[in-house]
C-alpha cells in the first residue's frame, strides 16, 4: 500500500465504520418520520439491541445471530413507542425520551452480566480482485459485513420507499394523511409499522455497534448516537438517498476528530471533541438555508415545524 | 415525615425477615464513578470490596455504582453513614474534596480515598503506583515495535494518566531511545466506539504497540488483536481477549490493601495518611507476558523488575527532559511525592497536547 | 366537582398503572415488589435528611421544566435545557472568577448565569425564526456542544492551578455562595423555581401576554391577523426559558458543587423537558411533577445500598413512570375524557 492509500483510504474506511451503526439506526427514523412521527427512543432501542446482539454472539458464537437478536430487541422496544405515541397520541418527544430511558435502564441491568464475555464478531469480507484497485480496494478490503449491509441498505430502502406501492402509501400517511384515509390506508397502521420497522432498523445498529465495531458491551455505549440520528434526518432532507452523506459526514467527523490527534496535529483534544456537534450544526443550517422548509413530510411539519 | 417512615417501617417488616447483620458488624461503604462491572478500573476496586467483605470476619459491604465525581458523593457518602457505615471508601480521584468536607461533620467514620495530596482528620488516602509495572510494560513495547511509533489512548489528561504515559514512554525509551509515543484523548472513560475507532486511526498512522487507560482496555486490547499489532493491558488482565496482541500490562490488586487498612482502622491503630501500594506490595501485578515478547526481553525486564523491587532502579528520578527539551529533574535527583501526584508535563519522546 | 375529581382521578390511575409496571419489572428481576418500593420511598421521603435531598434534585429540574414549557407555549419544542444549563454555568462562572464587583458578587453571578443561558437559547431561536432551522434538533446538538465546551474550559484555561491537576476552577469564594436553608443542602434555586412557576403561571394564564401565546400557538393566521409577530415571541419565550435554565446551572454549580467542573447536570435537563411534557408545559403542575421525579432520582443511591440492586434499576423506574403517565393522559385524552384547553 502506498501512502495515498493509507491517509485516503484509511480515513475513508474510518469514516464508513465510524458512520455504520448511524446509518442503520438514521435510515429506520427517516423511513419513521417520512409517516409523521418522531421517534427520539431510537437511542434507547440502539441500546437494547447492542446488548441483545452481544449477549446472542457469546451465547451462540454467531454474529449473524447477534445482528438478528439486536432487530428483534429493537423491535420488541419500539412498540412501547408505537402505543403511546399512535395509539394514544402521546406527545411524541416525550413518549421517545421515555423509551431511551427505560431502554438505558433495562440494556444496563440486562448487560452487566455480559461484561467481560468474549466474542468473535465478523471476519472482514473478501475483496477478491478489488482488492488490488488504489484507494477503493483498501476501502472494500477493510469492510466488514454490517458496513457493507448498511451501503447497500442505501440503494435497497431507497428503491422501496420512491418505487413500490407500499412505498407510496407510506408516503401518503406522511404528506396527506386524510387523502391516505380516502384512498383505504389505516394511517395510524402505517405509522406503528414504520415505528417498529425504525425499531427493527436502530437495533441492527445497535448490534452493529457491539458485535462488530467494538466487540464489547458496556452500558450507555450508543453515547447519544441515536439521539444525532434524528437530527440528521433533516440534514438528510427526509430522503432515504441522502442518509449516506449525512451518516457520513458525522461518523467522518468524529473520526477525523481523533485521525487528528493520531496524525500528531497540536490541537485542544477538547475542542476537537466538539467538532462532529457543530459540524452536523452547521450543515443543517445552510440545508435549511438553501432549501427552507422544502422536503418536510407535511404530516410532519404539523409536528415539527409547526 | 412521620407517616412515610410508618408506612415502610412496615412494610419492611412485613417482608425482609431477620436479614440485618450483627450490631457488632463493620459496615464499609464503596463508592464507584462507574458501573461495577465495567471489566477495568471500578471491577477492580469491586473485586477489593468482595475481598475485604470474605477476609474481614463480621464486616458487610455497601457499595454504589455510577456516582460522579461531583458533590452527588456527598449525599451517597452521607447515606451510607446515616446506614451504618464507619468506614468509606471512595474509590474515585474527584471525590477527595468532598470526602474531606463531610469528614469534618462525621469526625468518627474513617474515610480512605482512592489517590490525592490531601488529608483530614479522619480521611486517608490510598493508591497503587502501577507506574513501576507500565514502565516494565513499555519495555516490552519498546521491544517489540518495528515502526519506532507507539500510541496511548487516554480519557482525560489528568495526573494519574500522564504518570501512565510518561512511565510507558520512558520504559520504551530505555530499550529502543527513539521511539515516540502519539497520545490521542477520546474525552471519557467509556466510549468503545471512540476507543475503537481510536485504536484504527493509530494503527493507520504506522503506530504499532499501542497503551491505554481507559475505563476497560477490553475494545482496544480487541481492536489491536483484530488489525495485528500490539497493545499494552492496564488494571485486569486482557490476554483472554486478545491472546496474540497483548504484550503485558499492569493489574491492580486492591484486596490486600484495603483489608490492611480495614484491620488497622478497626485495632484503632490508623491515622490518616498517603498510602502508595506498588509492585513491591503486591498491590500491582505485572501481568505474564504475551507470544510477541521474545525471551531475552522477558529476561531483561524481569532483571529490571529485580532492580525496582531492590531500590536500585527508580523510575521517577532524574535526568528527566519536558517533551520540549527542558531539564525537568537533574541526573540523579528523585522525583518529590507533590511533582509526581500533580503531573502535568509529558516527557521527550511523547507526541500530543494537555490541555 | 369534577374540578377536583378529574385531576385526582387522572393521578390515581397514573399512579396505579405506574405501580403495577414497576412491581412487574421489580418481580421480574426476582425482588419483592413491595419490599423494593417501601425501600425507594424511604430513600426519598422517609426522613428529613431523605426529604431534602429529594428536592435539591428536584430544584434544578423544576426551573429546566420551566425552561421547556414557557417556549412550549409558543409552540417550540426545545430540549435544550441541558445546554442552557451548562452555558448558564459557564458564564456565571466566568463573572466569579472575573471579581468584577465584590459586594455584588451574588447577584452579579446569579445574573451572569441568567444571560449564559438566555444567550444558549437565543441561538437555536434566532436560528428558526431566521432559518426556520428546526429548534428541537439544534438544541439537541447545542447541548454537546456546551457540555464539552465546559469540558475544555476546566481542563484548560480555567484549570484552578492549585487542584493538582484536577479539572475544575478555583472554588467560589464565601460572598459567592447562595443561602441554604435546615442545616441541609436546600439553596436559593428551590424558593425562585417555585416562585417562578407560581408567576409564570399567573402571567400565562391571567394577562394578555398568556393570551397571546395561546392564539400564537393556537392558530398562526389568526394571530398575523391580530398584529402579533410569532417570532418576536418565540424569541422572547426562548429568552425566558433559557435564563432559567442558566439559573439552574450557576446554582448548582455554585450551591452544590463550589466550583464549575465537567460533570454538572446529572441529566436535569432531559428530566426537566419530560416533566413539563408531562404536566402538558402547565408550570403549577410542574412543581410536583418535579418533586416526583427527582425523589425517583434521589432516591436511587439509596435503593443501591439498602436493596442491592445497580443503578439501572432507578432508570428504568423513572422510564416507566413516564410511560404510565403518558399512556394514562393519552388515552384520557383520546376517549375525550377531562380534555384541557
Amino acid at each position: 500500500m502506498n501512502a495515498i492509500d493509507i491517509v485516503l483510504g484509511g480515513f475513508l474506511i474510518s469514516a464508513l465504520r465510524s458512520a455504520t451503526p448511524l446509518l442503520f439506526v438514521l435510515m429506520g427514523e427517516t423511513l419513521t418520520q417520512r409517516t409523521g412521527i418522531v421517534n427520539l427512543g431510537v437511542e434507547g432501542q440502539m441500546l437494547v439491541g447492542a446488548m441483545a446482539g452481544y449477549a446472542a454472539t457469546a451465547m451462540s458464537g454467531n454474529p449473524w445471530l447477534g445482528l438478528a437478536a439486536g432487530a428483534g430487541a429493537g423491535f420488541a422496544l419500539s412498540w412501547v413507542h408505537a402505543l403511546l405515541a399512535v395509539g394514544v397520541h402521546a406527545n411524541a418527544f416525550a413518549s421517545g425520551l421515555a423509551v431511551w430511558m427505560l431502554g438505558f435502564g433495562l440494556s444496563a441491568y440486562y448487560g452487566s452480566g455480559l461484561v467481560g464475555a468474549k466474542i468473535d464478531g465478523f471476519a472482514t469480507i473478501d475483496a477478491g480482485a478489488i482488492a488490488t484497485v488504489p484507494v477503493i480496494g483498501s476501502v472494500v478490503a477493510g469492510m466488514t459485513p454490517t458496513v457493507a449491509g448498511a451501503l447497500l441498505l442505501v440503494p435497497m430502502a431507497s428503491w422501496w420507499f420512491w418505487h413500490t406501492r407500499t412505498g407510496l402509501r407510506w408516503r401518503a400517511v406522511g404528506e396527506a394523511p386524510a387523502a391516505a384515509r380516502t384512498a383505504g390506508v389505516h394511517p395510524a397502521w402505517v405509522q406503528v409499522q414504520a415505528i417498529v420497522l425504525g425499531g427493527v432498523l436502530s437495533g441492527i445498529g445497535g448490534a452493529a455497534l457491539s458485535v462488530d465495531y467494538t466487540r464489547t458491551w458496556a452500558e450507555g455505549m450508543s453515547a447519544g448516537r441515536g439521539l444525532v440520528a434524528v437530527g440528521l434526518v433533516i440534514v438528510a432532507r427526509w430522503n432515504p438517498w441522502w442518509t449516506l452523506p449525512a451518516a457520513l459526514l458525522f461518523g467522518g467527523t468524529e473520526a477525523l476528530s481523533l485521525r487528528l490527534q493520531a496524525a500528531q496535529v497540536p490541537v485542544s483534544a477538547q475542542l476537537l471533541h466538539i467538532l462532529p456537534y457543530v459540524v452536523s450544526l452547521a450543515v443543517l443550517t445552510i440545508v435549511c438555508l438553501r432549501r427552507r422548509t422544502g422536503g418536510t413530510p407535511a404530516g410532519l411539519a404539523a409536528v415539527f415545524d409547526r | 415525615m412521620r407517616l412515610p417512615r410508618l408506612f415502610t417501617a412496615a412494610l419492611l417488616a412485613a417482608t425482609v425477615l431477620g436479614t440485618g447483620a450483627p450490631a457488632s458488624a463493620q459496615t464499609i461503604g464503596y463508592i464507584y464513578v462507574g458501573p461495577e462491572k465495567d471489566y477495568g478500573y471500578n471491577t477492580s476496586h469491586d473485586l477489593g470490596r468482595q475481598h475485604v467483605e470474605k477476609t474481614v470476619k463480621g464486616t458487610k459491604t455497601l457499595h454504589v455504582e455510577n456516582i460522579p465525581e461531583t458533590a452527588e458523593v456527598t449525599k451517597v457518602m452521607e447515606r451510607m453513614i446515616k446506614s451504618g457505615a464507619t468506614i468509606v471508601f471512595a474509590t474515585s480521584y474527584g471525590y477527595l474534596d468532598y470526602a474531606i468536607e463531610l469528614g469534618k461533620k462525621y469526625p468518627k467514620v474513617a474515610f480512605m480515598h482512592a489517590g490525592g495530596l490531601k488529608l483530614g482528620d479522619n480521611v486517608g488516602t490510598y493508591w497503587a503506583n502501577s507506574d513501576d509495572a507500565i514502565y516494565l510494560a513499555g519495555m516490552a513495547a519498546g521491544a517489540v515495535t518495528k515502526s519506532g511509533k507507539l500510541g496511548f489512548i487516554a480519557a482525560f489528561p489528568i495526573p494519574q494518566v500522564i504518570r501512565s504515559i510518561n512511565a510507558f514512554t520512558l520504559g520504551a525509551q530505555s530499550v529502543n531511545p527513539k521511539v515516540t509515543t502519539t497520545v490521542v484523548w477520546t474525552g471519557g472513560w467509556l466510549l468503545p466506539a471512540k476507543e475503537a475507532e481510536a485504536s484504527n486511526a493509530l494503527i493507520d498512522a504506522g503506530v504499532d504497540v499501542i497503551g491505554e487507560q481507559v475505563d476497560s482496555p477490553i475494545t482496544i486490547a480487541q481492536t489491536a488483536e483484530k488489525r495485528g499489532i500490539h497493545v499494552v493491558g492496564k488494571d485486569v488482565d486482557v490476554s483472554k481477549f486478545a491472546p496474540k496482541a497483548v504484550l503485558t500490562g499492569a493489574s491492580w490488586n486492591w484486596g490486600p490493601t484495603m483489608v490492611k487498612v480495614v484491620d488497622e482502622i478497626k485495632a484503632g491503630t490508623w491515622k490518616p495518611s498517603h498510602i502508595r501500594g506498588d509492585l513491591k506490595d503486591g498491590t500491582v501485578n505485572l501481568d505474564p507476558f504475551g507470544p510477541a515478547v521474545t525471551e531475552p526481553v522477558r529476561k531483561r525486564i524481569i532483571a529490571k523488575k529485580a532492580e525496582i523491587l531492590d531500590g536500585k532502579f527508580v523510575v521517577w528520578s532524574g535526568p528527566l527532559i519536558a517533551q520540549d527539551g527542558q531539564e525537568l529533574l537533574a541526573a540523579g535527583k528523585p522525583m518529590s511525592m507533590d511533582m509526581l501526584e500533580s503531573m502535568d508535563f509529558f516527557v521527550q519522546g511523547v507526541v500530543g497536547t494537555i490541555q | 366537582m369534577n374540578r377536583i375529581a378529574a385531576p385526582l382521578l387522572r393521578i390515581a390511575s397514573s399512579g396505579a398503572l405506574f405501580l403495577a409496571l414497576a412491581a412487574a419489572f421489580f418481580l421480574l428481576i426476582g425482588r419483592h415488589p413491595l419490599t423494593l418500593i417501601a425501600q425507594i420511598v424511604d430513600a426519598s421521603v422517609g426522613s428529613g435528611y431523605a426529604l431534602s435531598e429529594s428536592l435539591v434534585r428536584a430544584t434544578p429540574i423544576l426551573l429546566c421544566a420551566l425552561a421547556t414549557a414557557v417556549p412550549a407555549r409558543a409552540g417550540l419544542v426545545s430540549v435544550g435545557a441541558e445546554g442552557q444549563l451548562y452555558f448558564g454555568a459557564l458564564v456565571g462562572t466566568g463573572f466569579v472568577l472575573a471579581q468584577l464587583q465584590a459586594s455584588t458578587l451574588l447577584p452579579g453571578m446569579l445574573i451572569a448565569g441568567m444571560v449564559g443561558g438566555a444567550l444558549w437559547a437565543a441561538l437555536p431561536a434566532l436560528l428558526r425564526i431566521g432559518l426556520a432551522v428546526n429548534e428541537t434538533i439544534s438544541t439537541l446538538l447545542l447541548n454537546y456542544v456546551a457540555s464539552l465546551l465546559v469540558v475544555w474550559v476546566v481542563f484548560g484555561p480555567w484549570k484552578n492551578p492549585a487542584s493538582q491537576g484536577w479539572p475544575a476552577t478555583a472554588e467560589f469564594p464565601p460572598p459567592a455562595l447562595p443561602p441554604t436553608w435546615f442545616d441541609s443542602r436546600i439553596h436559593l434555586g428551590l424558593w425562585l423555581g417555585i416562585a417562578a412557576a407560581i408567576g409564570l403561571h399567573l402571567v400565562l394564564t391571567r394577562t394578555r401576554w398568556g393570551l397571546a401565546l395561546d392564539v400564537i400557538r393556537g392558530n398562526p393566521r389568526v394571530a398575523r391577523l391580530a398584529g402579533l409577530d410569532a417570532r418576536r415571541w418565540m424569541l422572547a419565550t426562548m429568552l425566558v426559558g433559557g435564563s432559567l435554565a442558566g439559573l439552574a446551572g450557576i446554582l448548582e454549580t455554585a450551591s452544590i458543587q463550589g466550583r464549575l467542573q465537567a460533570n454538572l447536570s446529572a441529566g436535569a435537563g432531559f428530566s426537566g423537558f419530560l416533566v413539563a411534557w408531562l404536566a402538558g408545559n402547565d408550570c403549577l403542575r410542574i412543581i410536583p411533577l418535579a418533586f416526583l421525579v427527582g425523589a425517583l432520582l434521589a432516591a436511587g443511591d439509596g435503593i443501591q445500598m439498602l436493596a442491592d440492586v445497580p443503578s439501572s434499576v432507578t432508570l428504568v423506574a423513572q422510564g416507566l413512570l413516564f410511560v404510565a403517565v403518558l399512556f394514562v393522559d393519552g388515552w384520557r385524552r383520546t376517549r375525550g375524557i377531562g380534555t384541557r384547553p
